[in-house]
């Protein structure tokens, strides 16, 4: 059994770009294949305790990475999913000349740059899979998707693998060896992540709409506010007391704050509020009127309906 | 606050200029930190002991002139022009610059026609052309020039020199803001829990909607198969 050998940072000096196109993918397929597998739970409840039984059988999920190199910059920017082999240890091998010609017709400027994969660690398989690929790109990159969430990591899960020739216990040996990317946005992109971000607040709170959510996101805003000025107030009154002694380009800087307040008090402010303010309220009644009125409407066409077919079975005359 | 960071090598300079000279030879000091071009904070210099030391004596004019420039306007000057020496054109420069500074204090938009009685300009022209190169380039103010409605908005300015009083009116400021703020925070989350309470109710009058459509559905359904057969 070979022994698993990973050097920490990577030496061969090109720069990773990775877009979130490619991770949104990845974590896609996995969760399509994950869904696929298990049914899936009726409760938030019974999902966690389904997640802590299944860990062991976390499908691993395989695709290519593409994009475009450019001298020392390696820009990845799309991804597709490939079909592992479990009994041969490889990738299927003519669906993805099939895809690469496919996507060549559209991008003509993306070379596969790679391959990808779930789990929470690089294992000796993968170098398989790896040299398999070193014929179509000589040196591929391993992008390493962990699908595991962690709510106390603040980076992420992502890692990107190179493989370097080192000489270890004088055999040359192709090991993984870590790479830090940055990660690069195209403005669909950015919206698009924004967009997500924004639907559900990010630490799980009882919000349940989204006005509670933003007001909660502008309560907190002004929290963190409040305690700094709590904290100049603090310092300000001890140098008052004598116990600080008085440093005074802060204070200098601290009365030029203060004299920016009000921020807004002037006349032209009121007025332009109270209109914009009018101007929403206007919209949501006559939009509110709107709704009601097609409700109205629908209840006049069943009630009609209705009687029609009474008085037709009764044989009395029609109710007009 | 770039001002400060420009400053403080300045304000060091100084100082110890100040520190290691006494008498009628800080005059020469304190002419030239007046008419310096990026100082225009003056208390570190006043609480050098050298400088507090020539209160009452003849050289207290230095003194005064020193005060004048922490705290005093071009106002100020010209009322007491008797007792205090002539000023270079650099100091006046400085002066004007400091009295736009106290003006920013009290109003956030100042009127042309005021800012032309305090400094002494007689044209817009060469007003607004005092503000903008020697206040706004120099960064001592940040505003908006308004020529139709001669104002000109404040945004930011620089602090001067604290007299012993304003230290307090400082604190009362800050704990008026906090206090808006502590109520601040306090609408937003009974708001919150309005929307949240508001979305219940919702949820519960939608279901009990449905249920009653449901019993309803279930009764006709049942009138229907009783009075079918025949």
């Amino acid at each position: 059994m070979e022994i698993k050998r990973m050097a920490s940072s990577s030496s061969s000096g090109l720069t990773f770009k990775l877009h979130p196109l490619v991770i949104v993918n990845i974590s896609d397929h996995y969760t399509r294949v994950k869904s696929q597998l298990n049914p899936p739970p009726l409760t938030s409840t019974s999902a966690t305790v389904n997640g802590v039984e299944n860990q062991q059988q976390a499908p691993r999920v395989y695709g290519c990475v593409i994009g475009v190199q450019r001298g020392r910059t390696v820009e990845i920017f799309n991804s597709f999913e490939l079909l592992y082999d479990p009994s041969t240890h490889s990738l299927d091998r003519p669906f993805l000349k099939k895809k690469q010609e496919l996507y060549k017709k559209v991008f003509p400027h993306f070379y596969i740059l790679g391959w990808y994969s779930t789990g929470s660690d690089a294992q000796e398989s993968d170098m398989h899979i790896h040299r398999a690929l070193m014929d179509i790109n000589e040196s591929p990159l391993y992008v390493l998707l962990n699908p595991a969430i962690n709510p106390t990591q603040k980076d992420l899960p992502v890692t990107i693998y190179e493989s370097e020739l080192h000489v270890i216990d004088g055999i040359p040996q192709l090991i993984f060896v870590r790479s830090s990317y940055t990660i690069e946005t195209v403005e669909a992109e950015r919206i698009s992540v924004d967009h997500v971000a924004h639907l559900k607040p990010s630490d799980g709170g009882s919000a349940a709409t989204q006005l509670a959510a933003h007001l909660t996101g502008i309560h907190s805003a002004i929290k963190m506010l409040n305690s700094r000025i709590r904290v100049l107030h603090h310092y300000l009154v001890g140098m008052q007391k004598g116990d600080i002694p008085c440093e005074n380009s802060l204070l200098r800087q601290v009365s030029s704050l203060l004299r920016r307040l009000p921020a807004i008090e002037s006349e032209k402010f009121q007025d332009d509020f109270l209109m914009e303010y009018n101007d929403t309220l206007l919209i949501t009644y006559l939009a509110m009127f709107t709704n009601c009125s097609s409700t109205m409407n629908e209840l006049v066409d069943k009630f009609n309906t209705a009687y029609d077919r009474h008085s037709r079975r009764g044989g009395r005359t029609a109710f007009i | 606050m770039e001002i400060e960071e420009k400053q403080a090598e300045v304000i060091d300079h100084f100082v110890k200029q100040a520190s290691a000279q006494k008498g009628s030879a800080l005059g020469s000091v304190v002419v030239e930190a007046t008419s310096h071009p990026s100082l225009f904070a003056f208390s570190e210099i006043l609480a050098v002991p050298t400088v507090a030391e020539l209160e009452g004596t003849d050289n207290s004019v230095h003194l005064e002139v020193l005060r004048l420039f922490a705290h005093g306007t071009w106002s100020d000057y010209k009322r007491n022009s008797g007792k205090l020496p002539q000023l270079v054109p650099d100091q006046v420069l400085k002066l004007k610059q400091l009295t736009v500074l106290t003006l920013a204090e009290t109003k956030k938009v100042l009127s042309y026609d005021q800012l032309m009685l305090e400094l002494d300009v007689t044209n817009v022209r060469e007003l607004e052309d005092f503000l903008i190169n020697d206040c706004m380039y120099a960064g001592l103010v940040r505003g908006k020039l308004d020529q139709l409605r001669r104002y000109f908005e404040v945004q930011f300015a620089a602090g001067r020199d604290l007299r012993p009083g304003q230290l307090g009116s400082m604190i009362q400021t800050l704990s008026n803001w906090l206090a808006t703020s502590d109520n601040l925070l306090v609408t937003i989350q009974d708001k919150i829990k309005w929307a949240d309470t508001m979305s219940e109710l919702d949820k519960k009058h939608r279901k009990e909607l449905e249920d009653r459509v449901m019993e309803v559905k279930k009764a006709v359904s049942v009138k229907c198969s009783m009075t079918r057969p025949f």
